[in-house]
């Protein structure tokens, strides 16, 4: 990866990583569209079916506090970047393009 | 507009092999587009969109939304199925590890954000590009949230969740505002990159140069 690819994604992860930070403070807790649309509606709460390790961006134990928050949108902003790149190069390097 | 285990009664394995199918497809087109030059493009807009889906912007009626980025990815790599790809890594990670969105309705969730709101976005600039690119990437971008709150909303009827035309009304009303948002995003996001790596920003979305004269 040449210099100019690597800066770029530096760049890029760096304002993601800005958002993912201030978002538990900045974001809105109100319902968003679809859990307001369902409260009009007086749909109950459903439970889930499975059990995530970090339900909500929070980290059990710590729901109120919103350095968890911070903390599980850095690292889900990360993975997702690792993940995103590992399978964009894996499928094109199939292909024979991952050369420049 | 992520929707909860539960919500989708018996119908969510229809909305698991529709996006199935679709992955698939969108795997594809990864296999024969992505190259050296475009994927750093491709996994910072990941990462952007699951960062910015977590901030939620306040609308009235105490209500929320927040971008979900598929007209965005569609109309930067010129294909839907490219917004595919990306909501669905997005979409799949949110509901693994963050339980954001059910994982029985992740085929729904692929199949309104990634799917609908990919071809709605890309179709809308598509068609409307003539009239001004700004206008129409705004526009693509409302419309793609808007048409997938209205799909979701049905999805909702069927299941016997919501009642068809409350269900519609409301989400219809939510998402016409919290498409203004997603709209002004695209529109930002891409002059952004035009900015900082013009040579990312493909030919259909690109501004006129300004020409050279002597």
């Amino acid at each position: 990866m040449n210099t100019r690819n690597r800066n770029f994604i530096l760049g890029g992860l760096a304002v993601a990583l800005i958002i993912a930070i201030l978002a538990p403070f900045l974001a809105s807790s109100n319902p968003d569209g679809l859990e307001s649309t369902a409260e009009s509606l007086e749909v109950p709460e459903s439970e889930a079916a499975f059990q995530s390790p970090l339900p909500d961006y929070a980290i059990p134990g710590m729901e109120e506090n919103p350095l968890g928050g911070v903390v599980s949108l850095i690292l889900g902003t990360i993975l997702v970047l690792l993940v995103a790149l590992g399978l964009a190069k894996l499928l094109s390097k199939k292909n024979g393009n991952g050369q420049p | 507009m992520h929707i909860p285990d539960g919500f989708l009664g018996w119908t969510w394995p229809i909305f698991w092999i529709i996006a199935i199918v679709a992955v698939g497809y969108s795997l594809k087109w990864a296999r024969e587009n992505l190259d050296e030059r475009n994927i750093p493009l491709l996994a910072v807009l990941a990462a952007g969109i699951f960062a910015i889906q977590a901030m939620n912007i306040p609308i009235p009626w105490g209500t929320s939304g927040h971008m979900v980025g598929a007209a965005l990815i569609a109309i930067l790599f010129v294909s839907p199925w490219a917004a595919v790809l990306v909501l669905s890594i997005v979409l799949i990670l949110q509901g693994l590890i963050f339980g954001d969105g059910g994982m029985t309705a992740l085929g729904a969730n692929i199949v309104n954000m990634g799917i609908i709101g990919g071809f709605v976005g890309f179709y809308s600039y598509k068609t409307l590009k003539g009239v001004g690119r700004i206008p129409a990437i705004f526009i693509a971008g409302w419309a793609s949230i808007f048409i997938a709150a209205i799909a979701c909303a049905l999805e909702m009827a069927i299941a016997g969740t919501f009642p068809l035309t409350e269900g519609l009304l409301f989400m219809g009303l939510y998402h016409a505002v919290i498409g203004i948002i997603e709209g002004i995003i695209t529109v930002v996001v891409i002059l952004g990159i035009e900015r900082v790596r013009p040579d990312l920003v493909p030919e259909w979305v690109r501004g006129k140069k300004k020409e050279v004269t002597g």
